[in-house]
């Protein structure tokens, strides 16, 4: 089991947090996010504090600022935020309130996906239960709904989104903290990042630090998908290890492969791995990412390196086309690997893939196409027997793959 | 401030832009920074891209426009930068004082070519046709074809002669190598490409003055020497004179033409034709001294005391290899060069009715010898140490050889030549075979012990390739030759003296004649630049990067198959004793059918081009993601509607440029991205035809396009109607109009574009006019007056003046 359950967001209420956190000045909530060691839920991990300390050092030029609380849930397959908001709304609004009342914004926008029905219904009663203390606030929050797909939730798309164009996703610096919505200072954070503010401002970041590791405090939503015994959302503290979270689902259900932590552009780690801790610092070591914070546990018999063309020809599907090594190299990526599951792959299909992650980590303009060179990396060095096996024995190592494709890429040269 | 910012402010906030080549308007604050190591003074907030576009940094881009805000889409600007842990877009990061960019490096370098190959993999069309990028002289084929195609063939001919001067001869006698990598053989037989420019050749020699590529430069005053009359001296003599400058042509033999005279057959080349053909260069005013040879007659330091200023040396190779086996002395062995000439001067030659020949070899040369006797009534063996596909000549030469009734040896190398009564009675040959490749790509042959036989003949002609004779070279200081006796020049093609130039045979060693001629251009532009007082080492630089062109994709569309219109050629039978000219030459109507079946196979954008331009930059010669599934790359209609810009959506890299600039430039917001993923495109709502937009055709979006996906369509409009009952001489037409078309009058906006009768001006008159004001006097009928139509408006008295 985790290592500490002293805290637990999903137990907590947000009663008395706002009222709380108005009798403190923004820097002294500022102050206690920063001994909170709080970080951005959403992936790459960015200190709250800081963040918080930008925008409002922005806004305070600039005069005004948003704050957006992104519980779009882009990995289809892990629903965080949804079950945040249907388990415990007033924790995102107040959160959210909180955040507005520190960076000095009025306007506030709760980002959802278009088909979270359920959860947007649980928001707009809590909204309406905590209409007089937002109005006390003078905080105004509006329920946004994202354009569905996966670039819907990267942070800059969802600018882009809120601004009435198609999502796509915008070059950074600018961070959004300086100039986000209409280039005014935006704090864009995680529902679930937000939601822990109320329970570190009414009760003091100690409990919250209690949980977690140095790097990492407090617990986190992650969704346990695959060959568990019950694939659901649980709240698990930092620091676990990928074989509790695997425990808190009830376990596998068959002998494991691999697991794959961080959702569609996460890496996958061998089966091993179970020591490996849900820690942002370790899963960069490990190679892969927190990312959506969905921890698929992969049985054994699935051929690895299908399941990696199967990510990228997921991926070409969703990029956004902004930038030209996102939307041209998710495809001949997966088309590498299309033709190396169809008994068309080369050794020099190795090496090759090698360059084609360091282009897309090195010269992508978001997350979407950096992070994704982690499946190509990963899937190499954890698992090289599937790839030996298809290229040089021209079979498919788990004896599933079906040829997907007839002719592959050839070199043309000038004549 | 960001730069995204910047693009948001009111006009009179905003930073005036600041244009990437000239100077920082005086009042800008600026502030230092680094790139590559080199301070640069940038104005406070621009992109760091400006900045280095200012000092002469080629930071690569495909998506960036000063008049937009920055996309950051193609990637290709991006820059290390201190401070940042990896790499950003030059064009996006306003300058910071004190900043330190690195915007070359290896790893940048890698980087930015793999973006260009990921472009190009789903960049479906046409680059450059790949007979263009085959032929040396790079003619621009699909032009000349698709002129002809039309009729009109003295402007084709001028277009082939912008790099090529003599098309008939060309025609006749090139080896083809653009025909070899024609598209249209891929699906069937290739255009008879040579045959096509020969016969605009043919048409414009009859012409009394040819007619030239470029109108002829006005007298520079400076005077330059070509040695060697052949092709690659001629050739540089006539553009040398088309650029005004006093050109000599001298050479050792009485007559013109070099080797085209002397060592082509008349079966292939009628000297007549060559003459008038060769005339062309005398008709801009060069000067022929015949009967001057090298060495002999002249040094070179004799040309410079005679006040010229620079020197092309293209005297060929003249001298044949010797077999180096016994009995070569021989009376009987004749040398091929020789033979050649006296048979082309009309001079008796020992090959007769009844002679028995062997010719040595498997070049061009071997092959003229072998048919010239067999036109002399010899019986004409050829022996070769390789197989067929190994031959120097082209296959039709082989072929009709074989035709003609001259036997071929393969795999057979002669060991001595056998003596009889005192003279050569007979070859002795040993047969061959083929091992490992050698230098040249072609197999080595190995004598196979104990296979020694002998041919019975009476004459032997070894013509196993010639070298230059280089015997004035100890007189000519400041020269080098190489290991092979070929003058040494660089990329420009001028030697280690300056002012002395050299191409062709003597500078290559034996090559085609193509390959002398495209020489001779180069020469000829060298020259140019050099008596400009150009930097010659970066000429040589400038020439070797026009040369090395990439072909980028290869995707054959679909065109009815029409087999290739044969040349009529001269029955085998009548070629016994004759030598009379081979290929007799198409018709108006067979070339302009043959002209026709060509695919087109080019860009329009090829030259303006940003995508090719920074290909070749970075040495994108091939591309891995090649010929795999349809559903890797895309397909799009072309969308040809709209009556000023063509939109090819196959070309478009998704820059977004014209998203950009028709929403905050024009304000027309024509374009968006469309679809999702891979399949993203830049296109109209809908995707629907441009015409049905809010587009006001100004044009901005196809010139704002990095490669060839939206450009202006070439203007067809014969005429228009004014309906004057309606007009209320607003004179909006006049103000808009952007070709200034329409102008005022003394009757407002009437225009005088085609109204009266006359074409006032023409196409491309129109495109460079400064003012409406027509080039050709309007027929005022007899009137005093300005042109005005009678039923408006009567004469009235002048409201101001008079």
């Amino acid at each position: 089991m985790p290592a500490s359950t002293s805290f637990r967001l999903l137990e907590t209420e947000a009663d008395g947090a706002l009222e709380r956190a108005r009798s403190l000045s923004p820097d002294e909530t500022i102050a206690v996010v920063e001994r909170s060691g709080l970080r951005g839920r959403g992936g790459a991990g960015f200190p709250l504090a800081q963040k918080l300390r930008a925008t409002r050092t922005a806004a305070t030029l600039a005069g005004a600022a948003y704050v957006v609380a992104n519980a779009y849930d882009a990995d289809p397959d892990s629903p965080l935020s949804r079950t945040l908001l249907e388990r415990k709304p007033d924790l995102v609004i107040d959160g959210l309130a909180i955040a507005a009342h520190v960076v000095g914004a009025e306007q506030c926008y709760l980002y959802l996906h278009p088909e979270a029905t359920r959860a947007r219904s649980c928001a707009e009663a809590a909204l309406s239960r905590r209409i007089e203390s937002l109005q006390e606030a003078g905080t105004r929050v509006a329920i946004a709904l994202g354009p569905g797909g996966f670039m819907g939730g990267e942070e800059s798309a969802l600018l882009a989104v809120l601004e009435n164009k198609r999502a796509m996703a915008r070059q950074r610096p600018p961070w959004p903290a300086e100039q986000g919505i209409a280039l005014r200072p935006t704090l864009v954070s995680s529902a679930e990042t937000l939601a822990a503010l109320p329970p570190i401002v009414r009760d003091g970041p100690e409990a919250f630090r209690v949980a977690g590791t140095a790097g990492s405090r407090g617990t986190k939503l992650v969704s346990v998908t695959g060959a568990v015994a019950s694939p659901a959302v649980y709240e698990v503290a930092f620091g676990s290890t990928l074989g509790e979270v695997i425990q808190a689902a009830g376990g596998v259900t068959t002998a494991l492969k691999g697991i794959h932590v961080g959702g569609p552009t996460g890496g996958i780690l061998n089966a091993t791995r179970t020591g490996v801790r849900l820690d942002y610092e370790e899963l960069k070591a490990a190679g892969t990412h927190l990312g959506s914070g969905q921890v698929r546990a992969i049985p054994e018999g699935v051929c690895i390196v299908n399941e990696a063309a199967r990510l990228f020809s997921y991926l070409a599907r969703e990029t956004c086309a902004i930038c030209v090594p996102c939307r041209v190299g998710t495809k001949r990526v997966g088309g590498i690997l299309e033709s190396i599951t169809s008994g068309l792959g080369r050794e020099s299909d190795l090496p090759w893939l090698a360059e084609l992650a360091d282009h897309l980590n090195e010269f992508s303009l978001c997350g979407f196409g950096i992070t994704s060179a982690s499946i190509i990396r990963t899937t190499m060095s954890e698992f090289p027997d599937d790839y030996r096996t298809h290229i040089v024995e021209g079979r498919c190592p788990t004896g599933t793959c079906t040829p997907v494709r007839a002719r592959r890429y050839e070199t043309m040269a000038q004549p | 401030m960001s730069l995204l910012e910047r693009y948001t402010q009111p006009a009179e906030s905003q930073i005036p832009t600041v244009s990437h080549h000239g100077e920082i308007p005086s009042g800008q604050p600026t502030c230092t920074i680094e790139i590559d190591g080199q301070e640069v003074t940038a104005v406070v907030g621009e992109a760091i891209l400006r900045a280095a576009q200012r000092a002469g940094f080629d930071v690569p881009t495909l998506c960036d426009d000063e008049k937009l805000a920055p996309a950051a889409a193609c990637r290709m600007c991006l820059v290390e930068v201190e401070g940042f842990d990896r790499p950003l877009p030059a064009c996006h990061l306003p300058v910071q004082p004190g900043m330190k960019v690195k915007a070359t490096s290896d790893g940048l370098f890698k980087m930015r070519k793999q973006n260009l190959e990921y472009i190009l993999s789903d960049h479906n069309a046409y680059c450059m046709p790949p007979c263009q990028i085959g032929c040396p002289t790079h003619i621009d084929i699909p032009g000349y074809l698709e002129l002809m195609a039309k009729g009109q063939h003295v402007e084709a001919a001028r277009l082939v002669k912008e790099v090529l001067p003599f098309p008939y001869a060309l025609g006749l006698v090139c080896p083809r190598p653009c025909q070899e990598v024609c598209r249209r053989g891929l699906i069937e037989e290739e255009i008879a490409i040579c045959q096509c420019h020969g016969y605009t050749g043919e048409l414009v020699m009859e012409m009394e003055k040819a007619p030239t590529p470029f109108p002829q430069e006005s007298a520079t005053g400076k005077r330059v020497a070509v040695v060697g009359a052949g092709p690659a001296g001629m050739t540089c003599a006539y553009y040398s004179a088309l650029k005004g400058h006093a050109v000599t042509v001298f050479d050792m033999m009485e007559k013109q033409g070099g080797m085209l005279r002397y060592g082509i057959p008349e079966y292939r080349l009628p000297k007549v034709k060559l003459d008038k053909e060769l005339n062309s260069v005398w008709q801009l005013g060069a000067e022929f001294k015949g009967g001057m040879k090298l060495g002999r007659d002249f040094t070179i330091d004799d040309l410079f005391a005679q006040g010229y200023d620079a020197v092309f040396l293209g005297i060929g190779a003249w001298a044949s290899n010797e077999l180096r086996i016994p009995g070569e002395d021989l009376p009987g062995k004749i040398e091929a060069i020789s033979y050649l000439r006296a048979n082309a001067s009309g001079e008796p030659v020992p090959v007769g009715k009844g002679s028995k020949v062997v010719v040595v070899g498997g070049g061009f040369t071997t092959f003229d010898c072998a048919r010239s006797s067999r036109r002399l009534g010899a019986d004409v063996t050829v022996v070769y140490r390789r197989s067929r596909k190994e031959m120097g000549a082209h296959y039709s030469e082989v072929d009709d050889a074989e035709h003609e009734g001259i036997r071929i040896e393969f795999f057979s190398a002669p060991v001595r030549i056998v003596e009889k009564n005192g003279r050569v009675g007979g070859v002795e040959l040993q047969r061959m075979q083929l091992g490992e490749p050698d230098a040249s790509g072609r197999r080595r042959p190995i004598p196979i012990p104990g296979s020694e036989y002998v041919i019975e003949c009476d004459t032997v002609i070894p013509a196993i390739g010639q070298v230059p004779v280089l015997d004035w070279y100890d007189h000519a200081p400041g020269l080098r030759k190489s290991r092979r006796e070929t003058i040494v020049t660089n990329a420009a093609l001028m030697t280690d003296r300056p002012g002395v130039f050299s191409g062709g045979d003597c500078q290559m060693g034996t090559v085609t004649v193509i390959q002398a001629v495209a020489q001779g251009k180069l020469a000829a532009k060298a020259i140019d630049r050099y008596l400009n007082g150009a930097d010659m080492a970066r000429v040589a630089a400038e020439i070797t990067e026009e040369e090395s062109v990439p072909e980028l994709i290869d995707i054959v569309p679909y065109k009815p198959e029409e087999p290739q219109v044969r040349m009529p050629f001269l029955p085998f039978e009548e070629r016994m004793q004759s030598f009379e000219l081979i290929e007799s030459g198409y018709s108006k109507a067979a070339a302009e059918k043959e002209a026709a079946r060509c695919l087109q196979c080019v860009c329009p954008d090829v030259g303006r081009c940003h995508l090719q331009r920074l290909s070749v930059e970075h040495g994108l010669t091939e591309n891995r993601f090649h010929r795999a599934e349809p559903l890797d790359y895309h397909d799009y209609e072309y969308d040809l509607s709209h009556d000023f810009i063509l939109r090819d959506l196959n070309k478009c890299i998704n820059c977004t440029q014209c998203v950009r600039i028709c929403r905050d430039v024009i304000g027309a917001n024509c374009y968006g991205l469309m679809g999702v993923g891979y399949d993203s495109i830049v296109t109209t709502p809908w995707n629907v035809s441009l015409s049905y937009t809010d587009c006001v055709s100004c044009g901005a979006c196809a010139e704002t396009c990095p490669t060839g996906a939206l450009m202006m369509r070439e203007r067809e409009l014969q005429t228009y109607e004014l309906d004057i009952t309606r007009c209320i001489y607003c004179g909006d037409c006049v103000e808009v109009c952007p070709h200034a078309a329409l102008g005022e009058t003394p009757n407002f906006e009437l225009s005088t574009y085609q109204r009266f009768g006359a074409t006032v001006l023409a196409k491309e008159e129109l495109a460079v006019a400064g003012t409406w004001r027509p080039s050709e006097t309007i027929p005022l009928n007899g009137q005093r007056s300005p042109v005005r139509p009678p039923e408006v408006r009567p004469p009235a008295p002048p409201r101001w003046g008079a």
